[in-house]
């Protein structure tokens, strides 16, 4: 009986103890902790030199296991230790915890490398040039290379890019006798045509919640929103709405009222089915989209998939656009800053990796090797009934690509833009109600975040 | 939304229970509403079984049968596809389905059982001890049932991770030991449950404090302990938003949690990782413990989650 | 609310407490605290110290752009946060989901409780556990299964609605998302809902029916005026529980998101709204401001509600 008294009053100790520290941890607020990000953690790929300097690394690469698996059989000194965290948004969302935690993100993480100023504004990502990242400018394409430098920092490698390109199923405009267009004029005109003709579907879809696809198709019009550079990162400059975005919305806006374009969701089962089964006659995509569509590609044998340039505004100016794709940046928790900045610098630093990478997961790369090597600028694709899509589209794309400014609120700023745009496509709110209410949610956030508005 | 709770307690339930039984019998309802009651039920048991029945048919299918099968969204297809995906959730990311499954059993049972455990303590102390604050301290209880759990969820977030606890099976089991809602059904039921007689006989018997509780009081607040077991249990199985936010590494997740992700993944549409066969297959597989729990103890949640719901 | 001590306060004192010297009385006490120290821990811990910490977190602002630093701006997110168009259209939303949602839940549930209560038959047993199964499914599976069964390609509705031939409705449209959550939740809890009631019903003494009926009540009419009015506290509490559960609104509509990005915004309610400004946008002294404000108003609206109907829960 005593024993048991005893025993009651050590677990009641244990417990003040507990809520002692947890006292004290209130008291420092500020976050902190830092390090030991690695900890604990569980590789999905198997490990072969497990005395090797182990590199936690979060991607969603299709058929990374593969990639991974030939960095570590080509390194007997650092170890990829893999996990896939989620796509996109779903992975930033860890990340960003991991770092108001103080823990708990990986060494190395994949990156859009529209979120990088949102990272590098909270110190969550290492700087690679002391690791002799600056070297490597001449590997990339000049656009991709100054949406992971500045100055002469580099924050992230590029690994795949996302030249956008019109791909269209040439079998529906054969049926109906409809060319496909090469402008936005001739791609209005097609859509009305192709409905005049008895196509059943839409000429395409326009996502209100396609983030980086509608900035693409903003950019392309000359809109550059953000004036932010991280060397300064206490000012901002926010023109989202401007002329040539309103040109751009009201385009869509009108071929939404007529109902010759549908408004679904992207990224979700019915859009991904939708994709493949004839519903949509065009998919203006980037050059990693087909890659994501023959895992559905059974679901209309009789489909004939061609790809050509992105319609443009201007046919004797043609402006090429980019819309995601990824690098790899060293975290601001990585235990060893060094091994995981080899991981960055070579995971994709090999041919037979990108063979890979572009085979089994239909990535684009932004290595000048595998961009100038005959397998890649060749390559016949089956989803396209053998069409030499790279050298007829997408190197184009890729090489003219200038680079774009995100803000340091990404999330944010593609969370408002998806509610403007379901207003407007939705509600009774014009394109020029969208871009304004935009341009005032970002600005009223930007300043309560502390930022001087240039 | 987990809330979970019974109402108040009344030990004179069970010779009521017998004596209406008797009475019921003797006045039993006749007319011709009969019908109308049952056609009514039967609407009713169809609406809430129609989901489930969805998800039976559709674990049955394969990936691309869900979308364009030849049974529609109701029926079988022609392939019966049910041990493919059941074999398919083994391999699948190296089977870490079945973590899933074992973390949600453990989250389940350290969380049910712990809570419940405390608050059995302390639902008894408040019951049948008087000391100085007493009120005080179940006045705070019975507020903090309206505080919004979930919203206590980003502070706790914060100061896990302040103690190094974020992305461990703690940030999701300690959490989950409060039940203040348990504490006050316990003391509600013990007050009635315990006569205050047979512990002031045991004390003169001159059994000690532990003893008293071991003995007299824990076999009378059986029906309490099994009640908010269950209730605990469920609630930290269904729990999403404390998981969801305190836990990154895949290995570690909760059933929820991870399917939840794996739909993520599928409607971001990389082609290789659309796996809707594995995410209705594995809900199906993810929910037969519960009901199978459910079904086997009947008894216990009829009589027990009512615990007497009347005053 | 202390009224709940009632029943030890009001019980007349037993031969044990004549007998107890004061002695022993004192020496009770530490064990009453001793019984209850392992909760206060966690109560401590995991309740009081987070609320606290909410608090003192509200109190203070780190913007993104002013290096990390956390400045101490007392009311300053009060005001904000009950300025804030997305949260106070958040609140008016799940202000909607508790007028419309919790009368159906409670309405079917005791409906169903009621009928249940008059029949003894096979099908009725087999029909209240089906009722009362989905409770049994994890919130998340729940709104996952209703995400697909909504679903144009996946769900039946086409074929339903064709069968008629008429356009299947679009379940996650603006227009139709409110009643598709409603729907949800409805399933999830009415057969929980249910069982509480029965049970109360159950305990009822049938010779006040018998009563009723000599009078000439017919089964309506005991149903309304008897069986409602006696289980009056246990549908209070069902409400209770009801109302705080759609003020923090969450699960369902994050997992409807998914298929629903345009209809269901961020800022959908507020606790959706407090999740992503802490864990997609780092904003966590704004997001504990939204929780604190959500929680205040959560404790207004159950305490208005309990002491309306104090007289009917025996909460006097």
């Amino acid at each position: 009986m005593r024993r048991s008294m005893r025993r009651g009053v050590a677990a009641a100790a244990t417990g003040l103890v507990t809520l002692a520290l947890a006292a004290c941890a209130q008291g420092d607020s500020s976050g902190g902790g830092g390090g030991g990000g690695s900890a604990a953690a569980t590789c999905t790929n198997t490990i072969q030199e497990p005395d090797a300097t182990r590199v936690t690394m979060w991607a969603w690469y299709p058929a990374v296991e593969q990639m991974v698996d030939t960095f570590n059989s080509r390194h007997d000194d650092v170890q990829i230790c893999w996990t896939n965290a989620g796509q996109g948004a779903d992975e930033y969302g860890k990340f960003s915890t991991a770092l108001e935690a103080g823990t708990g993100a990986p060494d190395v993480i994949q990156l859009e490398s529209e979120i990088l100023p949102t990272y590098t504004i909270l110190d969550g990502l290492a700087d690679l040039a002391p690791y002799g990242a600056g070297e490597l400018e001449e590997q990339f394409p000049p656009g991709a290379w100054s949406d992971v430098s500045n100055g002469g920092s580099v924050h992230a490698i590029p690994v795949d890019g996302g030249p956008v390109g019109m791909l269209y199923r040439a079998d529906i405009f054969d049926e109906h006798g409809v060319e496909p267009p090469t402008t936005w004029d001739e791609f209005a005109q097609a859509a009305q045509d192709l409905r005049d003709a008895g196509y059943d579907g839409y000429i395409t879809n326009y996502a209100t919640n396609g983030n980086a696809f509608n900035y693409a198709l903003f950019a392309q019009a000359g809109w550059a929103p953000f004036d932010y550079d991280s060397s300064r990162p206490d000012e901002i400059g926010i023109d989202v709405d401007t002329p040539e975005a309103r040109h751009v919305l009201s385009y869509w806006e009108d071929l939404v009222d007529r109902g010759l374009v549908s408004t679904d969701d992207a990224s979700t089962a019915d859009y991904n089915t939708s994709l493949v089964d004839g519903t949509y006659a065009v998919y203006i995509a980037a050059a990693w989209g087909p890659g994501y569509l023959e895992g559905l590609s059974d679901a209309d044998s009789g489909a004939e998939w061609k790809a050509a340039p992105l319609p443009q505004w201007d046919p004797d100016d043609p402006v090429q656009v980019n819309q995601g794709g990824s690098a790899l940046a060293v975290t601001s928790q990585a235990t060893d800053e060094e091994a995981a900045a080899t991981v960055a610098m070579e995971l994709f630093d090999d041919e037979a990796t990108w063979k890979v990478g572009v085979e089994e997961a239909g990535l684009f790369p932004l290595w000048n090797l595998a961009l100038d090597a005959d397998w890649f600028t060749d390559r016949r694709y089956p989803f396209f009934g053998g069409q030499q899509v790279n050298r007829d589209v997408f190197l184009d794309a890729a090489a003219q690509y200038p680079g774009f400014t995100f803000s340091p609120f990404q999330v944010y700023a593609y969370d408002r833009q998806t509610m403007a745009l379901y207003d407007m496509v939705e509600g009774p709110a014009t394109a020029e109600d969208a871009l304004a209410t935009l341009q005032d949610s970002l600005v009223r956030y930007a300043e309560q975040q502390g930022f001087t508005i240039r | 939304m987990t809330t979970a709770t019974t109402t108040q307690t009344s030990s004179r339930g069970a010779d009521r229970r017998a004596s209406r039984r008797a009475g019921r019998r003797a006045g039993g309802q006749h007319g011709p509403r009969r019908i109308g009651s049952h056609l009514f039920l039967l609407l009713a048991a169809v609406y809430f079984i129609v989901p489930l029945w969805w998800l039976v048919v559709g674990s049955t299918k394969t990936n691309s049968g869900l979308f364009v099968g030849s049974g529609g969204a109701l029926w079988f297809n022609d392939e019966f596809a049910l041990w493919d995906n059941v074999k398919e959730l083994f391999t699948y990311q190296g089977g870490i389905y079945w973590t899933w499954m074992r973390n949600s059993f453990v989250y389940a049972l350290a969380g049910g059982v712990g809570s419940t455990v405390l608050a059995v303590l302390a639902g008894y102390a408040l019951a049948k001890y008087r000391f100085r604050g007493r009120n005080l301290y179940f006045s705070l209880l019975l507020g903090s049932v309206m505080v919004p759990l979930t919203a206590l969820t980003i502070p706790t977030f914060v100061l896990l991770s302040q103690l190094g606890m974020i992305n461990t099976m703690w940030a999701v089991v300690l959490p989950s030991l409060l039940s203040p809602i348990g504490v006050y059904l316990v003391r509600v039921y013990a007050v009635d449950a315990i006569p205050d007689e047979m512990l002031d006989a045991g004390r003169v018997d001159g059994a000690g404090e532990l003893r008293l509780f071991s003995r007299v009081a824990l076999p009378l607040l059986r029906p309490a302990f099994v009640t908010v077991l269950l209730l605990t249990t469920v609630a930290t199985w269904n729990n999403f938003f404390l998981p969801l936010a305190v836990l990154r590494d895949p290995q570690l997740l909760p059933v929820t949690v991870g399917l939840n992700q794996w739909q993520g993944l599928s409607n971001a549409g990389a082609g290789g990782e659309q796996v809707w066969n594995l995410i209705t297959t594995g809900a199906l597989v993810s929910i037969l413990p519960l009901i199978v729990a459910f079904l086997g103890l009947q008894k216990y949640w009829q009589g027990g989650l009512s615990l007497g719901s009347i005053k | 609310m202390t009224s709940a001590d009632r029943p030890t306060d009001r019980r007349p004192a037993g031969p044990g407490e004549q007998r107890g010297p004061s002695l022993l009385d004192t020496k009770r006490q530490w064990w009453g605290w001793l019984f209850l120290a392992p909760f206060t821990v966690v109560f401590v811990l995991f309740l009081l110290v987070p609320l606290a910490y909410a608090f003192w977190l509200s109190l203070h602002t780190k913007g993104i752009a002013t290096g990390g630093e956390s400045i101490f701006t007392g009311f300053a997110n009060y005001a904000r946060v009950f300025t804030d168009t997305d949260f106070l259209s958040g609140m008016a939303r799940v202000g909607k989901f508790v007028l419309v949602m919790v009368p159906i839940q409670i309405g079917l549930a005791v409906t169903i409780a009621l009928v249940l209560d008059t029949l003894a038959t096979r099908l009725s047993r087999a029909s209240r556990l089906l009722v009362f199964v989905p409770y049994a499914i994890p919130a998340v599976i729940g709104a996952l299964m209703w995400g697909f069964l909504y679903s144009p390609r996946f769900g039946p509705a086409t074929d339903v609605f064709g069968l008629v031939g008429l356009d299947a409705p679009d379940f996650l449209s603006r227009d139709l998302i409110f009643g598709s959550l409603v729907n949800i939740v409805t399933w999830q809890w009415v057969g929980y809902y249910m069982i509480i009631v029965y049970a109360a019903l159950r305990a009822i003494d049938p010779t006040v029916y018998e009563a009723a009926r000599l009078d000439g009540a017919g089964n309506w009419a005991i149903a309304l005026r008897i069986k409602v009015p006696m289980i009056a506290s246990s549908m209070v509490m069902i409400v209770v529980f009801a109302l705080i559960g759609t003020l923090q609104f969450f699960t369902e509509p994050t997992v409807l998101r998914s298929v629903a990005q345009g209809a269901i915004p961020t800022t959908y309610t507020p606790n959706m709204y407090a999740y992503s400004m802490a864990f997609s946008y780092s904003q966590f002294n704004y997001a504990s401001t939204i929780a604190f404000a959500l929680g205040i108003l959560v404790f207004i609206g159950s305490y208005l509600f309990l002491y309306a109907t104090r007289k009917q829960s025996g909460l006097k």
